[in-house]
C-alpha cells in the first residue's frame, strides 16, 4: 500500500468567469524510501498539489488518503495530527523559528508532540548526516542558505513522519548545494525509509529521483527522469 | 509558554520596550490610586475614625456641617443615648507665635459623648476642660510641640495642646478637638441656645424627632463633602483611561507583533502545530509582559511612597491595588485576544502558497 495516495484530484479556485480549473485529475502515489519530485513551471499547481496532498486545503473533488486513512474525513484537530505525527514540511523559507536555537527548534516539537520522535542519538545521528552537528548553538539567522535549507530538512524528520513533502528547498541555493540537497533527500528516503515528496521547477534535482511528474496547466504526467532531465 | 519566553529573551530591546511602556503605565495607575486614596482619605479620616453610620443636619443646610445648627430644644428632643454624639464644627486658623498658621477645622464635642471619650491620642492626654485641645498629628509635623498655646481666629483666648491624635482630618483640613463651650464662642454665639453643628450617631436609622431636622446615611454625607464626588470622579475617570490606554497598548504592539510574525505561525500551523498551543504563546507573552511591567511598576510606587514628602498625600490600599493589578493583567489577555485569534485562524496555504 502507498504511504499517500491522491486519487481523480481535481481543484477549482474562484466562482463563475473568474473560475480557474487548477488540478485536473490528479492521480498520484509515493512509496516508502521513494523520492519523488514534482516538477513545473511557476503557476502550473505544484504548491497546490503540496497543499492538498499535505492537508492543508481539501480537494473540490478527489479522494487523499494517508496510510489509508482519507484525509477528508478528518477534523482540523485530526489533521493538525496527522501532519504532526506523519507529514514533515520543508519549505523555501520560513521553515524555522527565528528565535529559537538550531537545538530548540527540537526542542519545541518535542514539548508539543511528546512521543515518537527521534531520541537523542538518533537526532545526532541525524544532525552528523547532514553536517549541521556543530551549529546546534546557532540562531537561524546566523546560518547559510545551505545551512538553513538542511536544519530545515532535519527539523522535519525530528518528528520521525512517514512523508516528507517539500516545496522548492533549493530555490536559494547554488548548484553544488542543490546537488548536496538532492543526494541527502535520496539518502534519507533510502536510509530512513520515507516517502519524500519534492515539488520545484529546479530541473537539476531530477538525477536523484525515483520518479517524476511534471505539472503542466494543473495536468500530472509520470514521466521519464533522464528524458526531463535533457 | 515556552515560544512566548524563548521570543521575548531573544528579542530583548523590542519586549523591552514594550515592559517599560507597561511599567509607566502602571506606575502611573498605582501612583494616582495612591493619591486618590490619600486625598479621599484626608477628606473622611475623622469620620472614619468616629465609626458613624448617620448623621443629623439642619433640614436648610444643604447637607453642609458648617451651614448646620442644632438648638438645644432639637437636642432636648432627639433623647440622645450613648450611640449619639453631639458636634459643633467651624473652620478656624490656628497660629501661635513663631509657629506657622494652620487652617484647621475645630470639631466641639462633650467630653461625656463618644467623640471625645473614644478618641485615640497618639501622644500627650485628652483635655480635660474648654481651655485645652487635642489637634491631629499634622500640627506635629509642622513644629507644634504639646503644652504649646494656640490662638484660634482672631481670638485672644489660648488653648493649650493637650494631646495629639493620628487621622484626624475633615475635608483635607486637620481637626483641632475641644469643647462645645470653645465652639459656641468661636462661632459668636456663647449666649445662644445652640448646642452643635449637628448629631452622629452610631445607629443607620436614627430619629432625631424633629421637622427641621434630616437624618443621612454617613455615605451620603461624606458624597457631599465640598469637592469630594468631583475628585474622586477625576481620579476614577483618569485610573479607568489608563486602564483603557495599556489595553490599546497591549493589544496594538501584540498586533503588530503577531503580523510580522505570522509567516511563521502559518508554518507551524501547517507543520501540525495545533491553533491552541500558539494561540496559548501570545496570550502568555501578553501576561508575562503585564506582570513584569506590574511588578517593576509597583517596585517603582513602593520606592517612590518611602521618599515622598510627608505634606503629600498618598495612601496605599494592597487590596485595591491588587484589583487594580488584575484588572490590568485582564486588560493584557483581552489584548492579547485579537493577535490570539488571527494566529488561531491563519491559513498556511496563503503563506505557502497554492
Amino acid at each position: 500500500m502507498s504511504v499517500i495516495e491522491l486519487k481523480k484530484i481535481n481543484k477549482y479556485f474562484g466562482k463563475g468567469v473568474s473560475k480557474v480549473h487548477v488540478l485536473h485529475d490528479i492521480d498520484f502515489s509515493a512509496d516508502r524510501g521513494e523520492l519523488i519530485l514534482v516538477v513545473g513551471p511557476s503557476g502550473s499547481g505544484k504548491s497546490t498539489f503540496l497543499t492538498i496532498a499535505g492537508g492543508l486545503q481539501t480537494p473540490t473533488s478527489g479522494e487523499v488518503s494517508v496510510e489509508g486513512k482519507q484525509i477528508a474525513q478528518l477534523s482540523t484537530s485530526q489533521r493538525d495530527k496527522l501532519r504532526l505525527n506523519q507529514i514533515g514540511f520543508v519549505l523555501q523559507s520560513y521553515s524555522l523559528v527565528p528565535y529559537l536555537k538550531v537545538k530548540e527548534q527540537f526542542d519545541f516539537v518535542n514539548k508539543v508532540k511528546r512521543q515518537g520522535n527521534l531520541n537523542k542519538a538518533e537526532l545526532a545521528d541525524l544532525l552528523k548526516q547532514l553536517g549541521i552537528e556543530n551549529l546546534t548553538n546557532q540562531y537561524p539567522g546566523e546560518l547559510s542558505g545551505g545551512q538553513t535549507q538542511r536544519v530545515a530538512i532535519a527539523r522535519a524528520l525530528f518528528a520521525n513522519p512517514d512523508i516528507v513533502l517539500a516545496d522548492e528547498p533549493t530555490a536559494a541555493l547554488d548548484s553544488e548545494r542543490v546537488a548536496e540537497v538532492g543526494k541527502l533527500f535520496k539518502e534519507l528516503a533510502e536510509t530512513r525509509n520515507k516517502a519524500v515528496v519534492v515539488v520545484t521547477h529546479d530541473v537539476r534535482l531530477m538525477d536523484f529521483a525515483d520518479k517524476t511528474y511534471r505539472i503542466m496547466d494543473g495536468k500530472m504526467t509520470e514521466t521519464n527522469t533522464e528524458k526531463m532531465a535533457k | 509558554m515556552y515560544l512566548a519566553l524563548k521570543e521575548i529573551r531573544h528579542e530583548k530591546l523590542r519586549y523591552g520596550l514594550i515592559i517599560s511602556m507597561i511599567v509607566l503605565i502602571a506606575y502611573l495607575i498605582f501612583i494616582l490610586t495612591g493619591l486618590s486614596f490619600g486625598l479621599a482619605g484626608e477628606n473622611t479620616q475623622a469620620i472614619e475614625s468616629w465609626n458613624v453610620k448617620s448623621i443629623v443636619l439642619n433640614k436648610d443646610s444643604n447637607v453642609s456641617l458648617s451651614q448646620s445648627l442644632i438648638t438645644d430644644d432639637q437636642a432636648k428632643k432627639a433623647s440622645l443615648s450613648a450611640k449619639q454624639a453631639v458636634i459643633g464644627s467651624t473652620p478656624v486658623v490656628a497660629k501661635d507665635k513663631g509657629q506657622k498658621k494652620i487652617s484647621s477645622t475645630f470639631i466641639g464635642a462633650k467630653k461625656d459623648q463618644f467623640i471625645l471619650k473614644n478618641l485615640k491620642i497618639s501622644s500627650g492626654r485628652r483635655a480635660r476642660d474648654s481651655q485645652e485641645v487635642v489637634a491631629d498629628e499634622k500640627f506635629k509635623d509642622e513644629g507644634y510641640r504639646l503644652g504649646d498655646k494656640i490662638r484660634l481666629n482672631s481670638s485672644d483666648q489660648q488653648y493649650q495642646i493637650v494631646g495629639f491624635t493620628k487621622n484626624a482630618k475633615l475635608n483635607i483640613s486637620p481637626i483641632i478637638y475641644g469643647s462645645t463651650g470653645t465652639w459656641k464662642s468661636l462661632r459668636g454665639m456663647t449666649n445662644a441656645k445652640v448646642t452643635g453643628s449637628a448629631i452622629v450617631s452610631k445607629t443607620a436609622k436614627y430619629d432625631a424627632k424633629d421637622t427641621h431636622l434630616k437624618t443621612y446615611a454617613i455615605s451620603y454625607f461624606i458624597s457631599k463633602l465640598p469637592g469630594y464626588s468631583a475628585q474622586n470622579t477625576t481620579f476614577g475617570f483618569m485610573i479607568g483611561f489608563l486602564m483603557i490606554i495599556s489595553l490599546i497598548i497591549i493589544a496594538v504592539f501584540l498586533y503588530i507583533l503577531t503580523m510580522q510574525a505570522l509567516p511563521i505561525y502559518a508554518v507551524l500551523r501547517a507543520q501540525g502545530i495545533p491553533a491552541r498551543t500558539l494561540a496559548a504563546t501570545i496570550t502568555s507573552q501578553s501576561l508575562i509582559l503585564m506582570v513584569s511591567g506590574l511588578v517593576i511598576g509597583a517596585a517603582l510606587t513602593a520606592a517612590t511612597a518611602s521618599i515622598i514628602p510627608i505634606g503629600v498625600p498618598m495612601s496605599f490600599d494592597i487590596p485595591v491595588l491588587t484589583w487594580i493589578s488584575i484588572g490590568l493583567l485582564i486588560m493584557g489577555f483581552i489584548g492579547s485576544a485579537i493577535p490570539a485569534q488571527k494566529i488561531a485562524t491563519v491559513d498556511p496555504v496563503k503563506v505557502i502558497g497554492g
